[in-house]
Parts: structure tokens; sequence; C-alpha cells
């Protein structure tokens, strides 16, 4: 009786997954395959049209999934190489200065996405703040696009996924036993030979972590692209809500959503792979 | 590699302050070339500051430390060639038993076949031949302290530092471990310097023991001085049981000084005595040096006491008795046959010589 008993603490959960994830995530799956009369109206169908229609434009391939992949891989690595020195001085802080710093990083979660865009928007934009500033300061004479252009997307998507980077590293970093480095130096490791050989090592479950929810986040991104982003900026998440909501093709935006959730399976599949391989394997509890 | 001085370690005046609180006060010590040397105190005397001072994982506010005669003091700790035993051993969880132990070696840039063998030689040294490619978390508690130790000798250091290394192993592993570690320091005549809060180990495995309370040096001495010559309050309370009188020593005769405590306690006390007739004193006896009788005898201390509670300890028991006086003493005694009821009058015998005494400073000497 008491697994039952336990069981029950899932229900609502169970529910709550069923109705708002799963189902939808099955009718997603059925409307892929449904055929649209026009580009007005959809009709039941069985059909593998969406699909062929993306995977055999080279256009779509190249400029859409390839492009997300790129941007969510590029972003992911400055948030890391961003992040990974931010949470390693937060480990070494406390008190108020720590208390600060971490505000200030998880600022980006705390102020809702659209206030944030526009207020980058105020900073970057073609007169914005740093444009007048690199100007008056002779850094460069023309104004620089950053906004409405791949620059923009890339900043913003770095800026909101630093947090998760952050918090997952701090997390691994502060597990770490400080008498694991002083070991490392007693034998005659350097600082920086100690942190390679065994702080990075160590902090490899929470990069891992980081990672997973940085790159998933980045690669299906919609919003920001759809605020900041031009028409060569056309990433997946974008292309999707285009189609749904204003070309009212719903089989075609169902087809690119499996595709991107595939893809995206796949990536982190890849990525659990190698990490296990590389470290995690050998940290992880297996009696 | 030995210099003139004959000293692996050197501590002069060494001090550790944070901020306005001082953790280490002008300590100086030296551990000669082949010697155990144990820094023993309660745990915040400072005892595994000045250890990590020496290895370089804290710096000295203050003072100097020299090993083989070289200035050490602004060393990193990776320039200071010495062997660290952690308290929680340290091990590196993601390395095998096997690159754990290599690691140092590995950063030497040894070669491959020289690494293999010194990893090998270690290991069976400490007896662990077969557990190379665990990892740490698939040994024992015990396993992991060999570990931690192949690791260390297998960079020959000249000088071996531990940081209460049996401290989280249980007590039968404890004790079984103190012997091997000491066989083992012996065999290989490795200078070493060791922390513990366990007078036992340090009495059982050191030559000298250098106690600390408050961040100060208290006593450096061999282990049989130091439990039977306390010379002072603390080791006297810190290493062993002690009973403690306070008196006033009211006649010096020939080797054996008359102290009086109290109104009605008189103790006829050995030689040593450097204190004044007058003088304030406090007379330290530890309880096995006292013998339990069932009837009144000669001798130059004969006390009538009252037993008021019995501890059973196996091997000895241990009466907690009060004097007419009212002053409660502690005797331990090994005679179990026989032994005296709660309740009962007994009478104690104390040898003069038994007796320790040392100054109380600060006391009247009405």
């Amino acid at each position: 009786m008491k697994a039952r008993n336990a069981a029950l603490l899932l229900a609502p959960a169970a529910l709550a997954l069923t109705i708002f994830v799963i189902l939808p995530l099955m009718w997603v799956v059925r409307t892929s395959f449904n055929h649209t009369v026009d580009g007005a109206y959809m009709v039941s169908a069985f059909t593998f049209e969406n699909y062929t229609r993306f995977l055999g434009s080279g256009w779509y391939l190249v400029n859409t999934l390839w492009f997300s992949i790129r941007v969510a891989i590029l972003t992911t690595a400055i948030s890391v190489l961003l992040g990974y020195p931010v949470a390693l001085y937060i480990a070494g802080t406390r008190g108020v200065q720590r208390n600060v710093l971490m505000t200030m990083v998880l600022s980006p979660l705390l102020i809702g996405l659209v206030t944030l865009v526009y207020g980058w928007i105020v900073i970057f934009r073609g007169g914005g703040l740093l444009n007048s500033l690199m100007i008056a300061l002779r850094v460069y004479d023309e104004p620089v696009r950053y906004m409405w252009d791949l620059k923009g997307v890339v900043i913003l998507l770095v800026y909101i996924g630093m947090p998760y980077i952050v918090l997952s590293l701090l997390d691994s970093i502060e597990r770490i036993n400080p008498s694991f480095v002083e070991a490392a130096r007693n034998v005659g490791a350097s600082r920086w030979r100690a942190f390679w050989s065994i702080t990075f090592p160590l902090t490899m479950p929470g990069l891992y972590a980081g990672l997973v929810i940085v790159f998933t986040l980045n690669f299906s991104a919609f919003a920001v692209p759809l605020m900041v982003g031009a028409t060569d900026t056309q990433m997946i998440g974008l292309v999707i809500y285009r189609e749904a909501l204003l070309n009212n093709d719903l089989p075609f935006a169902s087809s690119l959503s499996v595709i991107m959730i595939a893809a995206n399976a796949t990536i982190l599949l890849g990525m659990s792979f190698l990490f296990g391989k590389l470290i995690l394997n050998r940290l992880e509890a297996k009696r | 590699m030995n210099d003139s001085t004959g000293k692996a370690i050197q501590v002069e005046g060494v001090c550790k302050r944070y901020g306005h609180v001082s953790a280490v006060n002008d300590v100086s010590f030296d551990v000669r070339h082949g010697e155990f040397v144990s820094l023993l105190g309660p745990s915040g005397c400072g005892k595994t500051t000045t250890l990590r001072m020496i290895a370089g994982f804290v710096m000295a506010s203050d003072g100097h430390i020299r090993i083989n005669g070289r200035d050490v003091t602004y060393l990193p700790p990776e320039k200071r060639e010495v062997g660290f035993v952690f308290q929680n051993y340290a091990l590196w969880p993601h390395m095998t038993v096997a690159e754990n132990v290599a690691f140092g070696l590995k950063l030497r840039k040894r070669d491959k076949a020289f690494i293999r063998n010194k990893v090998e030689e270690s290991l069976a040294v400490t007896g662990l031949s077969g557990f190379e490619g665990r990892l740490p978390r698939q040994l024992s508690g015990g396993q992991q302290q060999r570990v931690a130790l192949a690791r260390a000798l297998a960079l020959e250091p000249q000088l071996l530092l531990m940081d209460e290394p049996l401290s989280n192993l249980d007590r039968a592993l404890r004790v079984a471990m103190r012997r091997e570690l000491k066989k083992l320091q012996q065999r290989l005549n490795m200078t070493t310097l060791y922390v513990t809060h366990d007078q036992e180990e340090a009495l059982s495995m050191s030559d000298r023991v250098v106690i600390m309370s408050g961040g100060e040096i208290v006593r450096v001495a061999r282990p049989l001085e130091v439990y039977e010559d306390p010379q002072s309050e603390f080791v006297a309370d810190f290493v062993g049981t002690t009973n403690f009188f306070d008196g006033i020593v009211s006649d010096i005769g020939e080797g054996v000084a008359t102290v009086k405590v109290g109104e009605t306690l008189t103790l006829r006390v050995g030689n040593r005595i450097s204190a004044a007739p007058g003088s304030a004193v406090r007379v330290l006896l530890r309880p096995e040096r006292v013998r339990i009788l069932a009837e009144r005898r000669e001798g130059a201390n004969m006390l009538a006491a009252r037993v008021d509670f019995i501890e059973y300890y196996g091997p000895t028991l241990r009466y907690t008795v009060a004097l007419p006086g009212g002053e409660a003493l502690f005797v331990e005694a090994h005679d179990i046959h026989g032994s005296a009821q709660i309740g009962e009058t007994v009478w104690l015998s104390i040898e003069p010589d038994h007796f320790r005494l040392i100054d109380r400073k600060g006391a009247p000497a009405s």
C-alpha cells in the first residue's frame, strides 16, 4: 500500500503532463501528416508532403535547421565562456558581495523578456546609447547595426542563457572539496594545472546540465529572433510561429515542430554520450 | 640533502592572523630527520593551521618556515616537495587509484615505465595491489586512506605531513592503521609531522609531541615526559585524566615537602620541589597512581575516603571517591576482585613521588 500511496503523489503532475504536453504533442504529430488546401484550411490526411517540403528543400535545411543549430552552438559556447569565470568568481565570494553578484546574474530571469528586449533595443539600436558612445569616443564613425540583425539575436540569447550556465556551474563548483585542489598543488601542480586537471573535470556535471538547458532554449528560440531578428535570421522556432499563426498552415508548422524536437533530442543524446564517455560515467554513483 | 643543522623542519616564530583573530601565535619548533613528531591539541588550537602553513596551503602572517634548511615561507605549495595526507583523504573522484597515485609523477614528466613501476610499488607498500583500476568511491575509508598514503609516498618526499589521517576510521581500524603507519614510517625512516587531537595516537606513535592550545605551543616533549610530568594544568588535563589539589607548601624537608590542602588534607609530596614554603601550588595526581586498600597500612600518604561512584571499563575500574574535606578524586584500579562497594570507606595510598607540583600563578600565598 505504501507504493500506491507514493504513486498518488505523482498523480497531479502526471495528469498535467498528459493534458498539457503529451496530448498536444500527439496532436502535433498527427497534424504533421495532414494536408493544407490552398494554404487556407487543413484536411485530414496521411501524407509526408510537409516533411518532404522541409527536408527536401536545401534552403530550409541550411537557413532554418542548420542556421538554428549554429546559432544555438555559438550562443551556448559564448555563454559558457563568459559564464564559467563568473561562476568561479562567485564561488569564492560570500555575504553582501555574493548577493549583489547573484542578483546581477539572475536579473535576466527576474525581468520580463519583453521589457528586457526593449531595454536592449534602447541601448543597441542605430542611434542608441552604445553607438552614440562609440562614435563619441571615435571607436568607429558609422553606427553599427546590432538590432534587427544576427548580432542582436546572439547578444540577447547569450544574455538570457548566462544565468542557467552560471547557476548550474556554481552548484558543481561548490560541491568540489577544496582539499582536492590542495592535494593537486601538494603533488606539484601549478594553480593553472590544478584547475584543468581537477576543478574543470569535476564541474562537468554542472556544465552538462547548463549546456542542455541553454542549447535547448536557444535552438528553439522564438521571441528573441522575432523581436530583434531580421529576414536572414529564420530560426526554426520563428518559422514555426509564422507558419502556424500567420500562414495558417498547421500541418507544415507541426512537421517543423516534430523535426525540431527530433533534432534537439538527437543532439542532446549525442552530448549525453560524449559527456558520459568523457567523465560523467566515472562520477555517477554506480555500485 | 641533509643540511648541517640536521633539521628537516624549522618553524620559527610563525603567526597566522585572520583580521584581528590570531589563529597561530609565535609558534617555534623543529623536526629532526627521521623523527616522528605530533602536533597535539584540542580543535581550534591552531595545529592544523600550523601544518597547512608548512605545506603552503596557508601563508604565514609572520615568522619563517624552513624545510631542510631552505626557507619556504613564501613558496607556493607545489614548490615545497612535501607529502601531505588529508583528513578526508582528498582523493580525486574522477581518477582511478592508479591515476591518483601517478598524477604527481606525470607532472614531473617521468617516463611511462617508471611511473607504472612506482605506482605498483607504492600500492604494494600500502597493501593495495590489485586495486589500481578502482575509483575512490568504490573503496572503503581505510582503503582510501591507504591510497592517499600511496599517493604521497610515490613521490618519495623527504617529509610527510599528515592531518588527522585516521580520525575518520572506526576504532579497531584506527588502532591497526596506527601501528601499520608507525612501522612504515620506521622502515622508510620518513620524517613525519602528524596532526591529531587523539592523545593515544600522539603518545603511541611519536618520538616527540608538540602540544598546542589557543594558537600557542604549551609543551614539546617525549610522550613519556608529557604524560608523567605534564608541567602545566592544560597538558595534565588534556593528556589523560588528572586529579588536582590546590594547596600551600607548609614545610620542606629531606626530599619531601608538606602541602596543606584546605583544612583537613595534608599531602606528603616527593622530590623536585622548587616552591618555597608558603607558596601556592597545584598538586597533580594521575588516577592510576593511587592504590586503593580495604584497610589502613603504613605509608607516607594514607587517606580515608568514601566511594561515591564506580565505573567498570573492562581492564580497569574507575572509582570516584570523596575525601573527608569534600575533595573528589578519581582512582583507577586494575584489581577488580574484592572491590569496594559504593558508600564504603576505603584507604588510599599514594607514594610521594607520584605527585607533581605546578605553580599557581596569581594565587595568594597566604
